[in-house]
């Protein structure tokens, strides 16, 4: 059990659970107190000492039902599979064992260890031979789906196949030459446990390559979500971008905290030391520092939904929503040549269908030609009180202006009023400024301009912030 | 007094009205034998808290209780001297100081003096313990919970790690202190912040999910038995339903109890009723969340409807009155 226990922590290792030495040592311990008689306990002790996060709990289960179900679950399945191939109840495939073996001894005829273990439905020996036959022809190496057949082989040769093949062939023809009643079964008997044993090679070989393969599909997946443009985001993909965003702004906040730390232990408060040690006779026993004011940070988001960004929208608004969901004082506007205020929608509505209405043109004409000057022009008109110098404005749209006027100074403005002025790009940086793009006005007057049009740009972009 | 078997884990918690599963019960019982600290992580309100209480009424032991959040210090989790008795003692000896200091020449010799003594000052007489030496000096066996370890600093973090590999503290005036018995230590976390590998590594590890059905059925059962049985099912079947869509704040399991006190105190006895929209606000503390639960429900209920009417039609007559 010790080296299936080490073979184990080392298979979680390789899937990107992280196990140390003393976690594994910690594991024998509770495995003695335990006991191994339970399958559902031995599960759940490895689990308490191995696995430390929640999120790797569902690779652990996983791994955890491959690694211990093992070649004993597939040594059991090809042995039903071999009864119902015959087509006999338990009891008469039991006779014909019995009665295959008493023949092969009345014959004299001396079976190899491997024909013994296959023919007399040893599962224990099988196993074992399959194990040996495993570990000589390395397939725990095994790493894509196209090398099955080579390891297959190789477990293959190991094990023997082709004398045992040689030697079945030979108890066939053996049975055939006696015209016992029951030969006929006989032999299909002895020519279908070769078969299986061929399957159960390839079924190992198959659960050794899912093993290696567990941690590697979620993390692909991952991957992809994250370079994926969120033309339509599943239920999953949701919840993945939610954690992203909560992990961003968790990081936002533990920077913040930092600095509130630093700016607490700022400059020395005479006044309130003073009164704080009255009671000790004005004896300055403890010291009171300056405390310096909480400001939470207030959002205004201005996100573009207009054709030229149609396939990113999604995204944005995902982005918006999840803003909107972490922090209390977030404004979020929509803008193609009107403006229209979201925050209420957000607010009130669960994600899939605040988006949709949001882009359906229920708050704003989303059919017209992107006017961002137009859009500008009307936010300060109509929204300008909404930002203080508490505030930091995002802008996500690609500054494809329809050659209307751009009205810049709007952004100059907002700047001047603002904390920060962000604009999130989803256009790639080699196209800006180009055709009709006003990118190359709007930039000056912005705090930040990235590009972003998925979750590692995201990822990337707010690393960057926080640094600022 | 420690468990036998998890079994006896289980059976005890039982005693304790805690419903546990064979997972919490091994996690427990390992703890308990390997004298390892439990770090106990899942959602708000699933008795992470409650499992560390019922543990410690479980052993007989006494609970000792640190609540972490931002800003914690040792000085708040550790010990601290008691300065205004300190100072109050030394007004009221002041003569006793005068006949100590008596004789000295110099101010040198005075300080020398009183700092042979000083002891006096700094001794356990005057230190106030917090949670953690309170754990750590108790003559009798403990149990400590830590709770919501998540809010506090990654400095604390530290400090609490070298307090839980030892469970010694040392104390400049008085020394290093050992703990007579090791406490069986509960940690919880919501997982605000992701604690450091360090301590996860010198803790068992338990995830605690919200209740399946048959459970959380149990738990009503168990803590509001004056419910009536078969809104105790539907109740939690609507929580279970209500609890996979997207909500704020899922509905926890003190919050199920509730409204299920709530609902048989107004003498409901089926969620086909008014009364039950307005008593939702007993298990959502969103104004969206309460309308997406209002939404479900209804559902909800239509779907237990359909389902009774097509087995028999000779269901109690509520049915016939829609």
């Amino acid at each position: 059990m010790d080296t299936k226990i080490i073979e184990f922590a080392g298979l979680l290792r390789q899937n990107g659970i992280r196990v140390s030495f003393a976690e594994s040592l910690d594991t024998f311990r509770a495995l003695d107190l335990v006991g191994l008689r339970s399958r559902a306990t031995v599960k759940d002790s490895l689990r308490a000492t191995l696995v430390k996060r929640a999120v790797d709990l569902p690779a652990y289960d996983a791994l955890f039902d491959l690694y211990f179900s093992g070649i004993g679950e597939i040594v059991k399945r090809s042995e039903a599979a071999s009864m119902e191939a015959l087509e006999m109840t338990p009891a008469e495939f039991q006779a014909l064992l019995d009665a295959l073996e008493r023949l092969l001894r009345e014959q004299g005829i001396e079976l190899s260890e491997l024909a013994r273990a296959l023919l007399q439905q040893d599962s224990g020996r099988l196993e074992r031979l399959m194990r040996e036959a495993a570990k000589q022809a390395r397939v725990d190496r095994i790493e894509r789906s196209f090398q099955e057949g080579q390891y297959a082989q190789g477990m293959q040769q190991a094990l023997g196949i082709g004398d045992l093949a040689r030697e079945l062939q030979a108890i066939s023809e053996a049975i055939a030459g006696m015209g016992n009643p029951r030969g006929d079964d006989m032999q299909r008997f002895v020519d279908r446990r070769l078969q299986e044993l061929q399957e159960m090679i390839r079924r190992y070989v198959r659960r050794e390559l899912e093993q290696q393969d567990v941690a590697q599909r979620d993390s692909l997946r991952m991957q992809a979500l994250a370079e994926k443009s969120f033309y339509y985001l599943s239920e999953d993909e949701i919840r993945r971008m939610k954690e992203a965003v909560t992990k961003l702004a968790q990081r936002l906040k533990n920077v913040l905290a930092v600095k509130r730390r630093h700016a607490r232990r700022g400059k020395f408060d005479v006044k309130a030391t003073l009164r704080r040690n009255l009671q000790y006779g004005g004896v300055p026993f403890k010291i009171q520092f300056d405390e310096r004011k909480r400001v939470k940070p207030q959002v205004v988001v201005l996100c573009d939904v207009s054709d030229s960004v149609r396939n990113v929208s999604r995204f944005m608004l995902q982005f918006v929503y999840s803003l909107q969901d972490l922090y209390s004082k977030v404004r979020s506007f929509i803008f193609v040549a009107d403006i229209g205020e979201i925050t209420k929608l957000f607010e009130e509505n669960e994600i899939h269908q605040a988006i949709d209405q949001a882009i359906r043109g229920n708050v704003i004409n989303v059919y017209a030609h992107s006017d961002f000057g137009r859009a500008f022009r009307l936010f300060h008109r109509d929204h300008l009180a909404a930002i203080t110098r508490h505030t930091t404005v995002i802008v996500l749209g690609d500054a494809r202006n329809n050659y209307n006027l751009p009205h810049e100074w709007v952004l100059k403005e907002i700047k001047q009023r603002a904390k920060q002025l962000i604009w999130l790009n989803p256009e790639n940086k080699m196209t800006w400024g180009f055709g009709d793009s006003e990118m190359d006005r709007y930039l000056p007057h912005c705090d930040v301009v990235e590009e972003c049009r998925n979750l590692n740009q995201l990822y990337k972009v707010i690393d960057r912030l926080v640094l600022v | 007094m420690s468990f036998a078997s998890i079994e006896e884990v289980i059976e005890r918690f039982a005693g304790e009205r805690y419903i546990c599963n064979r997972t919490i019960a091994t996690v427990v019982y390992l703890a308990a034998h390997l004298k390892k600290p439990i770090l106990v992580e899942g959602p708000a309100g699933v008795g992470k808290t409650e499992l560390a209480k019922v543990l410690a009424g479980a052993l007989g032991q006494e609970l000792i209780r640190l609540q972490c959040y931002e800003g914690l210090d040792e000085a708040k989790a550790l010990y601290e001297w008691e300065y205004a008795k300190q100072l109050l003692y030394t007004q009221i000896l002041k003569d006793k100081i005068g006949e100590v200091i008596e004789g000295t020449k110099t101010l040198h010799d005075a300080v020398d003096r009183i700092s042979s003594q000083d002891d006096v000052f700094f001794s356990e007489r005057f230190i106030l313990p917090r949670p953690l030496l309170r754990a750590i000096s108790s003559a009798e066996p403990c149990v400590l919970l830590i709770d919501e370890i998540d809010k506090s600093d990654t400095e604390f973090e530290a400090f609490l790690l070298e307090v839980l590999s030892d469970f010694q503290v040392s104390v400049p005036e008085l020394g290093t202190l050992q703990a007579r018995h090791v406490p069986l230590v509960v940690l919880t976390s919501n997982n605000a912040r992701e604690m450091s590998d360090a301590l996860k590594r010198r803790c068992l590890h338990l995830y605690i999910d919200f209740p399946d059905r048959e459970q959380e059925r149990a738990i009503v059962l168990l803590k509001v038995p004056e419910a009536a049985a078969h809104l105790t099912d539907e109740l939690v079947g609507a929580v279970q339903a209500i609890r996979k869509l997207d909500l704020k704040k899922a509905p926890s399991i003190s919050e199920t109890l509730d409204w299920a006190k709530a609902l048989t105190l107004l003498n409901v006895d089926s969620l086909d009723s008014e009364l039950v929209n307005e008593t939702l606000s007993t298990i959502c503390k969103y104004e969206g969340d309460i309308r997406k639960a209002q939404q479900e429900l209804k559902e909800y209920v239509a779907r237990q409807k359909a389902k009774a009417a097509r087995p028999t039609a000779t269901e109690p007559p509520k049915d016939l009155l829609h």
